[in-house]
């Protein structure tokens, strides 16, 4: 099977969270985490959110992938923030500031300055905590979460009927369009298509991959019709509907939505009272 | 049954939301499984003109849809965890295409293709950019970097693989939009 979701039940205390809860949490937490440049403030976030990390009883097997993933695309943003464009988000931490090497590249007659500092360096590893708190807080949803639960989830956070069946069916259509795709490749490759060597430039290789996307998407579309005059003869959208998995908030849950509703707010205190813009540790440039 | 006022969200709708979030979903995945060697720093992740497409084809909610539910979708699948951000951006790339939905008459005809043409670059230059701003938020990186790193290689790559499958799309569709009798 090609496609499948990553979920099964682990028996961990965050599964026991209710979905809604858990979303309310990470969006507020998240929020609470754009918030801040200093790097103590970050490191309470990133510990918190590896502590949620360890109680979903992840195993490294399952996510190193997604951790190369967002250790890549991280070291590019952070050594091009850091090394080339010379700007900064934080305009007086990239100007100035105490030198460690001091480069300077001649190019045909005028010369490309560049000053490495201990601001520039310590700005780009209080990057990498935001950037790994940031991700240790939502790499856990796809592990933890039931996929037969988001409907009922967003229905229950507010979402209208209509969204939140549409986004249920999404996860039901899946499967069985994994299947679908699977069939195509197959056929197609019985009648002599070599997917996996392309050949030509990049549009010519585009262009071949249509046999296989083509007869997925029209089959796709025609059986939409079908599953509307069904839905329609049994007069979808007329009533509030009902759902199979029933949510309810528990004492935990509330507890956690508690607990990200206080970090935001303190968090806002603290930024108010001008705290958590970036910090540099003195020690640093004694 | 004639085409309907351009937000409308009914039974059809739904559906089609539906099946082209996990269409966009199944074929992103899919085919980065095949590992096909990508030229010149362009992925060929032909799944991005599905939301496009289903935006030309069945307006600007289920574009959205299309683009925010299949690569939640999609990221689920391969474990990549949650970017609310990129997903915004994949559902304006989707939407923006849909806006054009009821001015396409004849999905074969070369003008209403160019139409489609030039949404699906907007729509793209648009959900990529958002995507990318919102990254200087989160991850403060500076605008240029943004754009190094974020906008550029996605932008292209998205519109690359749109302008390509998109058309032969909307001919597809053409063909059997006769034998779904709408």
């Amino acid at each position: 099977m090609l496609v499948s979701f990553n979920y099964h039940n682990r028996n961990s205390l965050i599964e026991k969270i209710d979905p809604r809860a858990r979303w309310i949490y990470s969006i507020l937490i998240l929020f609470a985490i754009t918030l801040f440049w200093d790097i103590r403030f970050l490191l309470f976030f990133l510990a918190l959110n590896l502590g949620q990390y360890y109680l979903a009883r992840l195993t490294w097997k399952e996510t190193r992938r997604a951790w190369g993933f967002i250790f890549f695309i991280m070291s590019m943003m952070v050594i091009v923030n850091t090394l080339i464009t010379s700007a900064g988000t934080i305009r007086e931490v990239m100007q100035g500031g105490h030198p460690i090497v001091a480069i300077s590249i001649p190019i045909f007659g005028w010369s490309l300055d560049f000053t490495l500092t201990i601001e520039r360096l310590w700005f780009a590893l209080t990057q990498v905590v935001r950037i790994l708190a940031i991700s240790a807080l939502f790499l856990v949803i796809p592990f933890t979460m039931d996929p037969r639960q988001y409907g009922a989830t967003f229905r229950g956070l507010g979402l209208p009927d209509r969204l939140a069946y549409s986004l249920d069916l999404a996860f039901r259509f899946v499967p069985t369009l994994g299947r679908d795709f699977q069939l195509t490749l197959d056929a197609q490759r019985a009648r002599g298509y070599e997917v996996e060597k392309l050949d030509g430039g990049l549009f010519a290789q585009i262009r071949k991959m249509a046999p296989l996307v083509v007869p997925v998407t029209m089959n796709a579309i025609l059986s939409g019709e079908d599953i509307t005059n069904a839905m329609d003869l049994r007069c979808f959208g007329l009533h509030r509907r009902t759902w199979i998995e029933q949510l309810k908030y528990r004492r935990l849950d509330y507890f956690v939505i508690g607990m990200g509703a206080l970090l935001l707010v303190a968090s806002i205190v603290l930024k108010i009272l001008g705290d958590g813009d970036f910090w540099l540790p003195p020690a640093l440039l004694s | 049954m004639e085409k309907k006022s351009l937000w409308a969200f009914g039974t059809r709708e739904v559906v089609y939301s539906a099946i082209g979030a996990a269409l966009y979903a199944v074929l992103s995945v899919a085919t980065n499984f095949l590992q096909i060697p990508a030229a010149a720093n362009v992925s060929i992740r032909p799944a991005v003109a599905i939301p496009m497409f289903f935006g030309v084809a069945f307006g600007p909610w289920v574009g959205l849809l299309t683009g925010l539910v299949g690569n939640v979708i999609s990221d689920l699948i391969s474990g990549y965890g949650f970017w609310p951000w990129w997903d915004l951006g994949n559902g304006l790339m989707g939407s923006i295409p849909g806006l054009i939905y009821l001015s396409i008459k004849n999905f074969r005809s070369g003008g209403d293709i160019l139409k489609a043409e030039i949404m699906v670059v907007v729509g793209a230059a648009v959900g990529m950019f958002v995507a990318s701003l919102s990254e200087i938020w989160v991850s403060g990186i500076d605008f240029a970097t943004s754009m190094a790193t974020n906008f550029t290689p996605a932008f292209v790559s998205n519109i690359v693989n749109g302008l390509i499958l998109v058309p032969i799309l909307m001919v597809a569709y053409a063909a059997i939009q006769g034998r779904s009798g709408r």
